[in-house]
């Protein structure tokens, strides 16, 4: 146990003494390690260990938050009357003993990265670093990351919720600098899991995703700028998802949705994307990189259908927000570590399966941009504007994938682009993404089927399409 | 943490030397919606970074867990570490500087003194003026942000220094709407003067620039006159600020190398360094590794004069560090892009046909730093005949950003220190191309 269990009731109890009705405490023991190799040597090695409380305390909408690294029982309560003193009521909210909740945990791991040694950590960057220079000479440069992340957490609340479990992900990732006649361009690729060192070990495809890398630095460095105006767009699956993660995910967390700050305020029931689109955000995927047993308030992670057949059914909502709107958390609630309060955030979120086939939808478009991978993004929740980077980018010419382009960027509106998907393919893939908002960076993947937008505007440095 | 205790086992280890960075923090956040205290939030965190030098490789370990219990833990796992570590470069601890200059407007006892009920009040009032300013004005949400942070570096050569500073800003965000749009406005003042906090200028900084914007519509793609606003041309800077590490240079991922002493911008552009600049919380007097920081002009008068370094970087270059090594890293304390003579109005009425950018967004994702090409969503107001003709959005602004920093041929005399700490004038461009409709 991270803490004492009479301990922790000894908080949650002192900070319901002025009249608060909620109460929580979030704990967390957290070890992580990250490994850099630049030109195949290892040149970082960071560890940290971290620990921290986090203590909520709310009436009604009102929530105050405070957090920790002491562990000391004077510290922790002291905290806790001093988040109190915020409210002020007569009526007193008595707390529910705490019951632990089993939901047969899920997600099993392993080899936890505690388990294993430096050495074997070392080999894994070696191999990539492999792959990757070995592609093309004119990949003069290979930085690769190795990261591995263990947690502890442990929840309990006023209303007798009481969770633990642990957290394990990994990931390796590999950056490719490609340089000819003074020009440089990078490429990037990598694969993580919830899964622990197994996965890295047996399951990841370490050359594949170490060659891509480098094969999109070359094919970068001899493209042409790519030309700009408004065009059809085919965005590719898996990282492409980050379009409907940036267009329409954020628009759907409650914490915009909440405070009539969303797009899609009041839309539930309504059509919002072409009848082709349904989109799911799932924490429940077996080892996914977004997923987990709970979410951050000691809710059990759902499946949640956003959107069916272009009508929106569902929000993601957290327990603050959800009192505001008068509905029920979806167990969507997350956070990066104990220095953040808990809102409502995207878990494993994508479109899901079309019918149509990769081949018909380029054999399908004339004249477009091929958006072979997507780079990052960002949106305003606000109005829902978005931009996003296309990493790896091709002209369509004549229903056929033509020369490659550099420096394109997507901008567009979230609400509008929703209703120009016209095709959407059978090939969904997932890929893992790391998702920094309200509360912190966290892991969430990405994905979708290959879909073909009929227009977006393109932004890059040539003239006219 | 028992020092002496972690200092005596490493020896007995055989680390050769150890240095120890402790941050010990506090921080007060307050947020207000629909008139109301909705977010409180206090916090308190101490964390230890320990380096250890074995066999000339350095490991690191970060921890929040100060027991002396966890000294074993630390030292085995940086032992673990350096023996894997097969870099060429060298470890150092160093030994230390005669002089670190001493400043002493970091830390305003004042603020962290000062009432909370007085800051609740102040952010309260901000929603009240933001609420009446205009009917358009929807959705508002205020904030108020603290932090008092202070340092300790220590190391078994002998450096023992400290550091003490605090930090707030001010701001808000606004959603304003009428029959045909809906806009965001948000900006932020920092200050660790409470006194700076004037509730009216704040409150127009958030809400006029949103509510000109309303209708605001692609322009036609074509090359335009450019005039960035200071807020805008900060944001780029700070996504393109790696390329003076003299380690993204080092490993051939900065643009500018072997651009040493060679013209990179217009004579119009000096671009400094400034660790003792006023009013800038980040200001230091010493780096990470415990170099003192001093005043460096990287560009002057559209020159690069220097990279910044650290110990390791400057090492391998011959040089002395900058006083740059920052977070295992190299990076500027406060960049400052130096102000000219123009006004901004000189610069909006000298374009024929422009663009005068307000906001770029997604500079994360939309700059290749290694190429120096960007692509960014950018917004503002369509220029024509030196006059604002309309609100502008949903465009991208391309190009590559030493092209642009030669091609900047006004600048303006309206600093301004941005939500990203750096600091900027506004700036015109001379052309570059847009993608609209």
């Amino acid at each position: 146990m991270l803490l004492e269990q009479k301990l922790i009731e000894q908080i949650l109890d002192s900070a319901l003494e002025t009249g608060a009705d909620f109460s929580e405490v979030y704990i967390e023991d957290h070890s992580a390690s990250v490994l850099q190799s630049v030109s195949g040597r290892l040149e970082k090695s960071n560890n940290t260990r971290s620990f921290g409380v986090g203590i909520r305390v709310a009436k009604k909408f009102q929530s105050v938050y405070g957090y920790t690294n002491s562990k000391n029982p004077e510290d922790l309560i002291k905290l806790a009357k001093d988040l109190s003193k915020s409210f002020h009521d007569e009526t007193l909210t008595k707390r529910t003993p705490l019951m632990e909740l089993e939901v047969g945990k899920r997600h099993l791991v392993k080899i936890k990265p505690s388990e294993v040694k430096i050495p074997e950590k070392v080999k894994l960057l070696k191999e990539a670093y492999k792959y990757a220079s070995e592609y093309d000479e004119v990949i003069k440069q290979v930085i690769c990351y190795l990261v591995d992340d263990e947690k502890e957490v442990l929840i309990a609340n006023s209303e007798g919720r009481f969770v633990t479990e642990t957290r394990v992900k990994v990931r390796l990732m590999i950056s490719a600098v490609a340089s000819d006649k003074g020009m440089m361009q990078t490429g990037s690729d990598g694969d993580g899991s919830g899964k622990g060192y197994e996965f890295l070990f047996d399951e990841m495809d370490i050359k594949s995703h170490a060659e891509s890398a480098a094969r999109i630095a070359k094919t970068m460095l001899y493209a042409d700028d790519c030309p700009s105006g408004v065009m059809p767009v085919v965005i590719n699956n898996a990282f492409g998802g980050v379009i409907f993660h940036e267009a329409c995910g954020h628009s759907l967390e409650a914490t915009s949705v909440a405070k009539n700050a969303s797009v899609f305020c009041g839309k539930l029931g309504t059509k919002v994307a072409s009848d082709i689109v349904t989109a799911i955000d799932d924490g429940t995927i077996e080892n996914g990189w977004g997923s987990a047993n709970y979410d951050d308030e000691g809710y059990p992670q759902q499946r949640r259908v956003l959107i069916e057949n272009g009508i929106l059914k569902s929000y993601m909502i957290d327990k603050i927000n959800a009192r505001r709107m008068g509905m029920e958390p979806t167990g969507s609630s997350r956070r990066q570590d104990y220095k953040f309060s808990p809102t409502s955030r995207m878990s494993n979120t994508f479109i899901d399966n079309g019918t149509s086939t990769f081949e018909e939808i380029i054999a399908n478009t004339k004249f477009g941009l091929f958006a072979k991978k997507m780079g990052g993004g960002s949106v305003n929740p606000g109005n829902g504007d978005f931009n996003f980077s296309v990493m790896e980018g091709y002209m369509i010419r004549d229903g056929k994938i033509a020369e490659p382009v550099k420096g394109a960027a997507l901008v567009g509106n979230g609400a509008e682009i929703l209703h120009k998907i016209d095709m959407i393919a059978n090939n969904l893939e997932r890929q893992r993404g790391m998702c920094g908002s309200a509360s912190g960076s966290i892991p969430a993947d990405v994905g979708q089927p290959t879909v073909r937008v009929t227009e977006i505007t393109v932004g890059g440095r040539k003239k006219g399409a | 943490m028992n020092l002496d205790l972690l200092f005596k086992k490493a020896k007995e280890k055989g680390i050769s030397d150890i240095q120890i960075y402790s941050s010990d923090r506090t921080s007060l956040s307050i947020e207000v919606f629909a008139g109301e205290v909705d977010k409180y939030e206090i916090a308190d965190t101490k964390a230890l970074t320990v380096k250890g030098v074995y066999n000339n490789k350095m490991g690191t370990f970060r921890t929040e867990i100060l027991e002396d219990d966890i000294i074993d833990e630390i030292l085995d796992t940086i032992i673990a570490s350096a023996k894997e570590i097969d870099s060429l470069d060298d470890a150092i601890i160093y030994e230390g500087d005669e002089h670190y200059e001493k400043l002493d407007d970091l830390y305003n006892e004042n603020l962290f003194n000062l009432d909370v009920q007085k800051k609740i009040d102040t952010i309260l009032a901000l929603d009240k003026y933001l609420h009446e300013y205009d009917e358009r004005v929807t959705v508002v949400e205020t904030m108020y942000s603290e932090t008092n942070g202070e340092v300790l570096l220590k190391n078994s050569k002998g450096i023992n220094l400290n550091n003490k500073a605090n930090s707030a800003y001010i701001g808000g965000s606004v959603i304003v709407k009428d029959d045909f749009d809906q806009r965001v406005g948000f900006d932020v003042t920092i200050s660790n003067d409470f006194n700076d906090f004037d509730i009216e200028k704040i409150g127009k900084d958030i809400v006029d620039d949103a509510l000109a914007s309303l209708g605001a519509k692609p322009v036609p793609s074509d090359n335009y006159e450019i005039v960035f606003s200071n807020g805008a041309i900060a944001t780029l800077l700070s996504a393109f600020q790696g390329i003076f590490s003299a380690d993204s240079v080092q490993k051939g991922l900065s643009l500018l190398k072997d651009k040493l002493n060679e013209v990179v911008g217009s004579d119009l552009v000096t671009i400094v360094d400034d660790p003792f600049m006023k009013k800038s919380s980040s200001s230091r007097s010493f780096d990470d590794e415990g170099v003192a920081t001093h005043y460096k002009e990287l560009v002057s008068n559209g020159v690069l004069k220097t990279y910044l370094h650290n110990l390791v970087t400057a090492k391998k270059d011959g040089v002395k560090s900058t006083g740059n090594g920052f977070g295992g890293s190299v990076s500027a304390v406060n960049l400052k892009l130096e102000a000219g003579k123009s006004t901004l109005e000189e610069m909006i009425s000298s374009c024929e046909k422009g663009i005068f950018i307000t906001n770029v967004q997604g500079a994360h994702a939309g700059v290749n730093a290694v190429s120096g090409d960007f692509s960014l969503q950018a917004s503002g107001y369509l220029l024509e005949e030196g006059k604002k003709i309309r609100p502008v959005a949903l465009i991208t602004v391309a190009g590559n950003f030493l092209e642009m920093l030669k091609d900047i041929t006004m600048v303006g005399n309206d600093s301004k220190m941005s939500y990203y700490g750096i600091t900027s004038p506004s700036i015109k461009v001379k052309s570059m191309p847009v993608s609209g409709s």
